[in-house]
């Protein structure tokens, strides 16, 4: 399967900060991909130059095979849906829809109209006036009804109530299942990704920390406890994303492709979102303290 | 594209419809009078300086709501740009960055230079259209009071007014010269937005920009933009009676417009006040029969020789002028317009 | 049409849980062969889950031979499970409440027995499987 999105050495620069760092991608077609991490990782960032609202200041990305937001044929492939799903307030939906439908020659007028209706939306409604899941659903409504290759999403759930939050995804998974869609979307809550994402990504302080399928993922980490060891004589070949020891036991979240034999210690499957947030913390603490020999992060 | 850029300029579309539209019923209520006021006045017949006072009796006699309605299609043509560049311009690119709608807009399978394209060419030339409308109507209705005026008399009406067509404010709400500023006001708009990102800081630029234009063209711009006339003519064209060394006419040439005047001694220097000899109305020549006539201080000078150099444009470029004037302000605009399509390229972010 | 559900707590992956609740609609006779199994874009629509996950379990069922994909169409139930009636295991059952009933007298508690009990299933299967 070719690569959705392929970047290398990819970064953005605002002023003085570095919003991504040395991005390296290959993230292949036919999954849904999460892109998860802390407020301000750079998620945004990422999917911006994904869908070509924002350019590179170093490295390359190439989205499916093109330029992002280079022409037509290009935007005609990828769907975005935007943090909080801006709409035209004063439009209605039907509006909306002739939007889509004059400014998109893929439109799919019959597939706009049956979600529209199975949403129970009012075609004549102003679009100020709906709520966030209401305009969630009508924004992805627009970016399916184009039908992309690839769909991308910022945090489309996060301003949303459990119960639309559950048909946002549910009609998101539909959709990927008719269409055979690939889908990038990001979230700062792991749970929200755990059901839907078969490939997942972690984004902290600018860099990405981990990547790849989420079955080898949880496959390929583990959750090592045992007698209290001194940090210098851990195991080799493992790597430690995380390690934390109280005075008898120390616990470490370790990757590694081979089972651990020492019977010393007792090996446990990991949860998706304890990986991520090791990760998470590994990151943040490689920001916060300069000194990589602490005992709290060890690579 | 054209049905998205319709659809969200409905309302100010409307609105622009309406403004016209009670504009023109007043024009139309108004006019007739006006028109038959003229046709008595007796205007359209005369000739040569009987037409002076012809004039001043038609001007004069002009009751309200006459004059009311006369300065209020000028000053309607004067800030129309601005409002239509304020309200139609400023948001244009702004809002969408603002509210983020742009993340939808330029989603779609669109780029964002046609996007542009389409956005302002369609709103730039309702605005340039709309303002040209009220021109042409509005030259309609003060058509009487224009050719009053272009026979050089200006009767009760404001100083403003002294140039006759060639005014600061009459030449640039006449003739094609509002499309040149509503082109220049809209896209003035439209570069603000894309600049600053936000409506209301847009709007503040472009008003206190514009604004500054409007001020410099009349004032420092338009006097150069066309080489003018030179001629020495009698000192009499001077209204020395108010001792006044400036003429308010040029011989021969009605209605031209004087950018300066110098009144010059018999050795060629300028001279900036009424020689001594010839102040008051108290000098006098000795006639031929040995007594003294009083003479006017005019007479007075030009007897001693004193002539009046005069800068100034005939009539006959009052339309080159204008073309040029419009054409300063398409250029700009036409820069204008092109940078926020470079600031959209650039703007990444 | 059987609907699935999912339990997003209990630590089994979702598509082994799709197919145990499979099996045990087989077992119970609420699918017979020849039924078709639900669409995966119906699945993913009510459960909000990866469609990759429903096809695994699909694929999974087909590999135990219990189910068939027909192109375009659908997946559809092929096979029986061999239930029984629990009846038919009387031996079985009387062995195990006699083993109930030692491990009561050696003291254990009703979570140790559990505990005991998956432990040593675990540890089975893990051998059968290597």
């Amino acid at each position: 399967m070719s690569a959705v999105i392929e970047t290398s050495r990819l970064g953005k620069r605002y002023r003085r900060r570095w919003a991504l760092t040395d991005c390296a991608l290959s993230i292949p077609a036919g999954h849904v991909v999460g892109l998860v991490g802390p407020n301000g990782a750079g998620k945004t960032t990422l999917l911006s130059l994904a869908v070509g609202l924002l350019a590179p200041d170093a490295g390359t990305i190439e989205v499916l095979g093109g330029t992002p937001g280079a022409g037509q044929a290009q935007l005609s492939r990828v769907g975005f849906l935007a943090q909080d799903a801006p709409v035209y307030p004063r439009l209605s939906v039907a509006d909306h829809l002739k939007l889509g439908a004059h400014l998109n020659p893929g439109w799919d007028a019959d597939l706009a109209r049956r979600r529209v209706g199975r949403l129970d939306l009012d075609l004549r409604q102003k679009c100020g006036t709906l709520s966030g899941g209401q305009r969630a659903q009508l924004a992805l409504t627009l970016a399916i009804a184009k039908r992309p290759d690839l769909l991308v999403l910022d945090e489309p759930v996060a301003s949303l109530d459990p119960l639309a939050r559950r048909e946002f995804l549910a009609d998101l998974m539909e959709a990927v299942a008719e269409q055979e869609l690939s889908v990038v979307l990001s979230s700062h809550l792991v749970a929200d990704l755990e059901r839907v994402c078969d490939y997942l990504i972690v984004l902290v302080g600018s860099r990405v920390r981990v990547a790849g399928p989420v079955d080898e993922l949880l496959a390929t980490h583990h959750l090592l406890s045992g007698p209290r060891r001194d940090p210098g004589k851990l195991p080799d070949g493992l790597e430690v994303i995380s390690a934390s020891h109280t005075d008898v036991q120390t616990t470490l979240l370790v990757r590694t492709g081979d089972p651990v034999m020492d019977p010393a210690w007792t090996m446990s499957q990991v949860g998706l979102e304890d990986l991520v947030l090791a990760y998470m913390s590994r990151g943040a603490g490689r920001r916060r303290r300069d000194n990589p020999r602490h005992l709290e992060v060890r690579k | 594209m054209i049905w998205l850029t319709w659809r969200q300029f409905r309302v100010q579309a409307i609105t622009a419809a309406a403004a016209l539209a009670s504009f023109a019923i007043l024009l139309a209520a108004t006019g007739p009078g006006l028109a038959s006021r003229y046709a008595a006045s007796g205007i359209s017949g005369c000739h040569g300086f009987a037409c002076g006072s012809v004039v001043n009796a038609f001007l004069s006699n002009l009751a309200d709501p006459y004059p009311v309605v006369y300065l209020l299609g000028i000053g309607l043509i004067l800030v129309a740009p601005a409002i239509i560049g304020i309200f139609w311009g400023a948001p244009l690119i702004a809002r969408e960055l603002e509210t983020r709608t742009f993340t939808l807009a330029w989603n779609q399978t669109i780029t964002r230079t046609q996007w542009l394209a389409a956005k302002l060419a369609m709103t730039g030339l309702a605005a340039v259209a709309v303002t040209e409308a009220i021109s042409v109507i509005y030259a309609w209705w003060a058509a009487p009071i224009s050719k009053a005026i272009g026979l050089g008399s200006t009767g009760g009406l404001p100083k403003l007014f002294s140039q006759g067509q060639f005014s600061s404010v009459i030449f640039a709400t006449h003739g094609i010269a509002p499309l040149g500023y509503a082109a220049f006001a809209f896209t003035l708009a439209t570069a603000a937005g894309a600049l600053t990102r936000r409506t209301l800081p847009a709007m503040a630029i472009t008003l206190a920009t514009f604004a500054a234009a409007q001020i410099a063209m009349p004032l420092w711009v338009r006097p150069h933009l066309i080489p003018p006339s030179h001629t020495i003519a009698a000192i009499d064209a001077a209204d020395l009676a108010y001792g006044n060394l400036a003429a308010d006419v040029v011989p021969g040439q009605p209605g031209a417009w004087i950018l300066s005047s110098q009144a010059l001694d018999p050795a060629g220097q300028p001279v900036s006040a009424v020689p001594a000899a010839c102040v008051g109305s108290g000098s006098s020549l000795p006639d031929q029969k040995g007594g003294a006539t009083a003479i006017t201080p005019a007479q007075c000078m030009q007897g001693r020789g004193y002539r009046e150099a005069i800068t100034y444009l005939p009539t006959s470029r009052y339309w080159p002028l204008q073309r040029i004037e419009t054409g300063v302000f398409l250029a700009l605009a036409l820069v204008l317009a092109g940078s926020c399509f470079w600031q959209l390229r650039r703007r990444r972010s | 049409m059987i609907e699935f559900h999912l339990d997003a707590r209990s630590g089994v992956a979702p598509y082994r849980q799709l197919i145990h609740q499979v099996r045990q609609a087989l077992r119970l006779g609420l699918l017979r062969e020849g039924d078709q199994l639900p669409k995966v874009k119906d699945v993913v629509a009510g459960l909000a889950i990866n469609p990759n996950t429903v096809l695994k379990a699909y694929r999974e069922l087909e590999y135990e031979g219990l189910a068939s994909a027909r192109p375009g169409i659908g997946t559809f139930v092929t096979g029986t499970l061999d239930g029984g009636s629990l009846a038919a295991h009387g031996p079985l059952r009387r062995d195990l409440a006699r083993w109930l009933a030692r491990a009561r007298r050696a003291g254990l508690d009703d979570e140790s027995i559990e505990a005991l009990f998956a432990s040593t299933f675990r540890s089975a299967n893990e051998e059968d499987i290597a």
